[in-house]
């Protein structure tokens, strides 16, 4: 008997079982556990149990009482209860979860195929899928890239420490890192790791693509390598914008918008203060990457002005001026 | 994980769907269970030697296939799947979160629901795990809500659309195929009624959004990669600064250049989209060709600076 039957068919015994199961009734119907040490029958239980665990499966022991002999049985229950998600529901966890997994692209693509196929389990009607009206596109992986995330999703759930070797951008050296992955998040389209690198002494972000190589830290496997701090919130990092990535101490920029974009002023800049001034609307926005920020603004046109700083806007006019240059007409032949 | 544990979950998945759609065909059922039928069958047989003490023919799971349907008789309590793990709600919510500005409504009743499908000792490390993997959310809902809902309804929308790069916004009149979400950006895809054509609408430019009743029936399938738009070709070149950015995007679509920026040939766009792209890069980029896309580049840039005074 391989192992995949004798779990399954544990499975099946406590599914059954009206009582308790006492470790000697297991030995009794188990060839694989009778006929062995009772000590190692202990080990191999242990190593099944914790097996049948990771499948969502817990069994307790419950100790002998007045009535009773000291047995296994299984915690919370085994079945999924009856969920009626509404059609709605079904269909935006479908759309989401098939375009993770049709991109390829997406951690914890094994769990989430299981999850969608349990939640389809109760659904009336057939098989359920995405929505044409409401989806999202994240593009097509490499079947590296999806290993790799499948790798950091591997360790983010078991929080173990990872080793990568990291690119830096436009250049071939890489460095060795040790980071400690806390979270990961899909921003702007690109999977953004986040978490404690060891090299820096700080919480740092990586992006997957720039990644190398990543390798798990193989010791000691089932302990966890480290602690993610209770206010770590992955959605904080999500929300980052470009012009708030730490390159530069933090400079207030001040932005008139036109009566047409002022509107539009909070999906622009979120996190910026707006007050409306006099047909439009007034923005500080507060950037540590200047740069980025004015490239955000520059497409706006004619419609968003730079009041301040005078850096701002010294840098703004040398960002323009240089676009118009590139793209002078011709000069008229005299 | 390993491929024992992955074949492990899946064997505990084939028993309750095949005892929910009896008599289903081995295709669609291995396809309900994301696998290849030959894999289905290798796993109907292995399921057949399972079963529990005292191992009497009775006691074992009875699955079999008959031209080519899949049959259970005796199921042995293994009539519904297991539990949601953490990880797999996590992944699921994770997934989720995708949409969520489109759907935060349904999102939440369905967290509750999916909060009940996990047993009680997974819930803490499922509530942990969601706060650790997400994607960004724009605040939008209250237009993607209705867009969507319009989308799936067949209903006309009227909006104010301000397009990239133009000073004012018009009045439109949209049929909407749907709304999606494509590298970080939200789009609404639809016909619109003022300029008789498909038309690609970036969901962050729309405003004064009004749901009307009048309904209509024709219906596009739509993907990102073929979204409705005008398909204007353009060269465009990058200095040597942007190169390693633009590099990591296009990849071998970027040529490289003699002076160490690139040129990439893009195809598809609108011209607001090429001039709002160009523009972005603050005087990192150029348009090569056409002649108009780099007028109205310049054209664009020249109002900037006479703007700032």
């Amino acid at each position: 008997m391989d192992r995949t039957e004798r779990l399954l068919d544990l499975i099946a015994l406590f599914l059954d079982a009206k009582e308790p199961v006492s470790p000697a009734e297991l030995r009794e119907v188990f060839p694989d556990y009778g006929q062995c040490s009772k000590e190692a029958f202990e080990r191999k239980f242990e190593r099944d149990k914790s097996e049948l665990a990771e499948l969502g499966v817990n069994l307790d022991y419950q100790p002998p009482g007045n009535e009773e002999l000291g047995g296994y049985r299984l915690r919370d229950g085994y079945y999924l209860p009856e969920v009626s998600f509404t059609p709605e529901e079904l269909a935006v966890l479908f759309a989401a979860g098939s375009a993770a997994l049709a991109s390829g692209a997406f951690p914890g693509r094994a769990d989430l195929g299981h999850a969608l196929r349990k939640i389809a389990f109760g659904a009336p009607g057939g098989p359920v899928g995405g929505s044409p009206h409401l989806f999202a596109e994240l593009g097509k992986a490499t079947a590296e890239a999806g290993a790799r995330l499948e790798t950091l999703w591997g360790a983010l759930l078991a929080r173990k420490r990872v080793r990568l070797s990291y690119r830096a951008l436009g250049r071939d050296e890489q460095t060795e890192r040790e980071v400690d992955p806390w979270g990961m998040c899909l921003r702007r389209g690109v999977w953004i790791l986040v978490g404690y690198c060891h090299l820096r002494q700080a919480e740092r972000t990586f992006l997957v693509e720039r990644i190398a190589r990543v390798r798990v830290n193989d010791e000691r496997l089932k302990s966890p390598d480290f602690e993610v701090p209770a206010s770590f919130r992955i959605s904080e990092v999500a929300a980052e914008q470009a012009w708030e990535h730490r390159f530069h101490p933090p400079v207030e920029v001040e932005l008139q918008l036109s009566a047409e974009l002022a509107p539009l002023a909070s999906r622009l800049f979120p996190k910026a203060a707006v007050e409306a001034a006099g047909e439009g609307a007034r923005v500080k926005v507060v950037a540590t990457y200047l740069d980025a920020l004015l490239r955000r603004v520059l497409p706006l046109g004619e419609g968003a002005k730079v009041l301040g700083s005078a850096r701002a806007l010294a840098r703004f006019r040398e960002m323009a001026e240089a676009v118009a240059r590139h793209h002078a007409q011709p000069e008229e032949p005299r | 994980m390993s491929e024992a544990r992955e074949r492990l979950r899946r064997l505990l998945l084939v028993v309750p769907y095949a005892v929910r759609h009896p008599g289903l065909r081995v295709e669609p059922l291995a396809e309900r269970l994301g696998v290849e039928p030959a894999t289905l069958r290798d796993d109907l047989d292995k399921l057949a030697l399972v079963g529990r003490p005292p191992f009497s023919p009775d006691d074992f799971i009875d699955i079999y296939v008959e031209d080519d349907r899949v049959f259970v008789v005796l199921d042995q309590r293994f009539e519904r799947p297991p539990r949601l793990t953490a990880p797999e709600a996590a992944a699921l919510w994770a997934s989720a979160q995708l949409l969520r500005p489109a759907a935060r409504t349904a999102l939440a009743s369905a967290q509750e629901k999916l909060f009940a499908a996990v047993p009680e000792s997974a819930r803490e490390p499922f509530e942990r795990l969601a706060e650790r993997v997400g994607s960004e959310a724009a605040p939008m809902d209250e237009l993607l809500e209705p867009l969507s809902r319009a989308a799936r309804e067949g209903r006309e929308v009227e909006f104010d659309y301000l397009a990239a790069g133009r000073d004012k916004s018009e009045r439109r009149t949209v049929r909407p195929y749907a709304a999606y979400l494509h590298r970080g950006h939200w789009y609404l895809a639809g016909f619109c009624l003022v300029r008789q054509d498909d038309r690609l609408f970036r969901v962050d430019r729309i405003r004064s959004l009004l749901l009307t009743e009048r309904t209509f029936r024709e219906r596009k399938e739509v993907r990102a990669e073929t979204g409705a738009r005008s398909g204007v070709s353009a060269r465009i070149r990058f200095s040597p600064t942007a190169a390693p950015w633009v590099r990591e995007r296009f990849a071998e679509q970027a040529k490289a250049l003699p002076d160490g920026g690139v040129e990439v040939e893009l195809q598809g766009a609108t011209r607001d989209w090429i001039v709002s792209y160009v523009l972005s890069f603050g005087g990192e980029a150029k348009v090569v060709e056409p002649a108009f896309l780099r007028d109205a580049v310049g054209e664009t840039a020249r109002r900037i600076v006479a703007a700032i005074g």
